[in-house]
């Protein structure tokens, strides 16, 4: 059963007009990145590399794919989650709303199967985005600007990786950043649970992560015990394996944080919408 | 004995403080086909949605095919299927796409081919590939009936499926539910608030009121002590008048307009008022007996209230 309820979820999915936006906004978006790079890209990175100069000396094409797509990656995986929430936010409300969950609970389908069948096609809808992200950063900046080896600007300084130790480092980084977006669906899915209309979910999620994002950046002690456990804190952590060398307790710490939020949100949605009164 | 489809007793549910259900038994029996009544807000839906688990009860019992719901939830609804308040689709896919979505977890397998012949069972045929966000709402009932039908159950709930329909629409749907009776032997429980329809359509009916049930019973029995309203059209008015008036003392008899009369008489005496004015060589052009059901039902309402 949770099988055809997961192929269920993907013809929803596939069939709102809503679960395209995330798409259409990444590909424009890193088109008009890429232009812009493509325009003015070297004066930005004389601008940065211009304090080096004096103790380094640069050769080679250092405005290529790789450096792209980190820069890409840096400018909208802040703005992803968004995207994310617009389709999960609605997974169970959007139901609620339409007042097909009556329809679909008179059907012999357990909540719980039903749940976790939504989440199944959540995280399979972020994994797309994510590797639409991939396709259009790395692709596409390797198209346009060419490969090279790849300079990090960190709070510790210059790394320099070199062009083949650089894909490696992408693909585990956007392993990291999709734990990082499974963590916003399964926050919204959670939300959700508790909604009956579209909207709420969406923007209370949005809300949270715009909340624990000014907690975790405000130095105030006050918050500086729950600053580690926030999920929020995590989600930049795939610029880890960009690292030299590779902080591996960080990235495992990141890693146990952000599935253990997915699972607690789980849980709490699991609970809360097996207690529900479907009254919509 | 027949064969027990649902039995609810002593049901009840409340919304915070609300009571939305406080009292409701009733038993629908195999073959049924079984009238829920009761005015808006009488609980009804509730009932029924604590009926399907999409509510807990707060205490009651309730059993379909002699299995509680609480714990055969699965089972049950493998067996029933249902419309619970208005059918709701998904209006961005087509009406063959919904019906797929629902019977892919009916627990059965509909093959392309049996999902257009239901959609050709309930009138939808040619409009399959058609979005639902584009239905009227008539369409709509019709699809959700397909919908119930899908994985061949035993019982279907319908709730209220005449409202907002047409004429013609609430005529289709009438049939539609005679030939689920009559040529696939389902057993039906309704909820309507055109009590006429279910007095055409019902054997079986219960009476919720405030949330309790008041009265249940076969549609026939509940009908035969009631009073009809009859209208006659006769000639000579004036001497039928005089006639009736001797042989029925109780009754108050209204004279409206030429040679037509109006009262209210019991069930089993209407065969005797032909009897008795020809007899007296009256002409009778015409006997109306109108619908009781609305009159009884109201009654009953408002003793319930007193």
């Amino acid at each position: 059963m949770l099988f055809k309820s997961v192929y269920n979820e993907f013809i929803k999915i596939a069939a709102k007009p809503r679960s395209y936006l995330g798409i259409g906004a990444i590909t424009l978006l890193v088109g008009v990145i890429l232009f812009a790079l493509k325009s003015d890209g070297l004066s930005i990175l004389s601008f940065v590399t211009s304090s080096f100069e004096q103790t380094l000396s640069f050769e080679g094409n250092l405005l290529n794919g790789n450096l792209i797509a980190f820069i890409i990656l840096q400018m909208l995986l802040v703005q992803i989650p968004l995207l994310v929430a617009l389709v999960t936010g609605d997974l169970i409300s959007g139901e609620f709303a339409m007042g097909t969950i009556r329809m679909v609970m008179t059907k012999p389908i357990s909540r719980t199967t039903l749940l976790l069948s939504k989440f199944i096609a959540g995280a399979v809808y972020t994994a797309c985005i994510i590797i639409w992200l991939g396709i259009m950063a790395l692709v596409f900046g390797r198209i346009f600007f060419g490969t090279g080896d790849l300079i990090v600007l960190n709070t510790d300084g210059l790394v320099i990786l070199q062009e083949h130790d650089v894909l490696w480092r992408y693909l585990s980084g956007f392993a990291v950043a999709f734990l990082a977006l499974l963590t916003v669906a399964s926050l919204s899915i959670c939300l959700s649970c508790f909604s009956e209309n579209s909207i709420g979910p969406i923007v209370a999620t949005m809300s949270i992560i715009i909340l624990f994002t000014i907690i975790g950046t405000l130095e105030v002690s006050v918050f500086d015990s729950i600053r580690p456990y926030l999920f929020t804190t995590h989600m930049a952590s795939w610029r880890n394996f960009f690292e030299e060398p590779l902080p591996k307790t960080e990235i495992i710490k990141s890693v146990i944080i952000l599935v253990a939020h997915i699972l607690l949100f789980l849980g709490i949605s699991i609970y809360t919408f097996n207690k529900k009164d479907i009254s919509a | 004995m027949p064969e027990s489809i649902i039995s609810i007793q002593h049901l009840s549910k409340s919304f915070g403080s609300f009571l939305a259900v406080k009292d409701v038994s009733f038993q629908v029996f195999k073959g049924d086909v079984f009238g829920f009544l009761g005015p808006n807000g009488a609980g009804k839906s509730t009932s029924m949605r604590c009926m399907l688990s999409l509510i807990k009860a707060d205490s009651g019992d309730i059993r379909l095919f002699d299995l509680p719901i609480h714990n055969h939830r699965e089972d049950i609804l493998r067996r029933t299927g249902s419309i619970v308040e208005k059918p709701d689709f998904y209006k961005y896919l087509t009406a063959y796409r919904n019906l797929d979505i629902f019977a892919r977890i009916s627990g059965t397998y509909s093959s392309k081919k049996e999902i257009y012949a239901m959609l050709d069972f309930v009138g939808l045929n040619g409009r399959e590939n058609d979005k639902v966000g584009s239905f009227s709402h008539g369409m709509k009932q019709r699809l959700g009936i397909a919908q119930t039908l899908l994985h061949n159950p035993d019982l279907i709930v319908l709730d209220e499926p005449t409202t907002g329909l047409d004429p013609q629409g609430i005529i289709d749907i009438r049939n539609l539910i005679l030939r689920l009776k009559e040529e696939h032997q389902k057993t039906i429980l309704l909820s309507s608030h055109d009590l006429s329809e279910i007095e055409m359509i019902a054997n079986r009916m219960v009476i919720i009121n405030k949330g309790k049930s008041i009265v249940e019973g076969s549609v026939k029995e509940l009908m035969s002590t009631e009073n009809l309203f009859i209208r006659l059209e006769v000639e000579p008015q004036q001497k039928a008048l005089e006639v009736l008036k001797n042989a029925f003392p109780e009754i108050q008899i209204q004279i409206k307009g030429e040679n037509q009369l109006e009262f209210h008489l019991s069930r089993n005496q209407v065969p005797r008022i032909s009897q008795l004015l020809n007899s007296h060589e009256i002409a009778v052009y015409s006997l109306e007996s109108k619908r009781s059901l609305e009159d009884y039902f109201i009654k009953i309402v408002q003793q319930d209230a007193i």
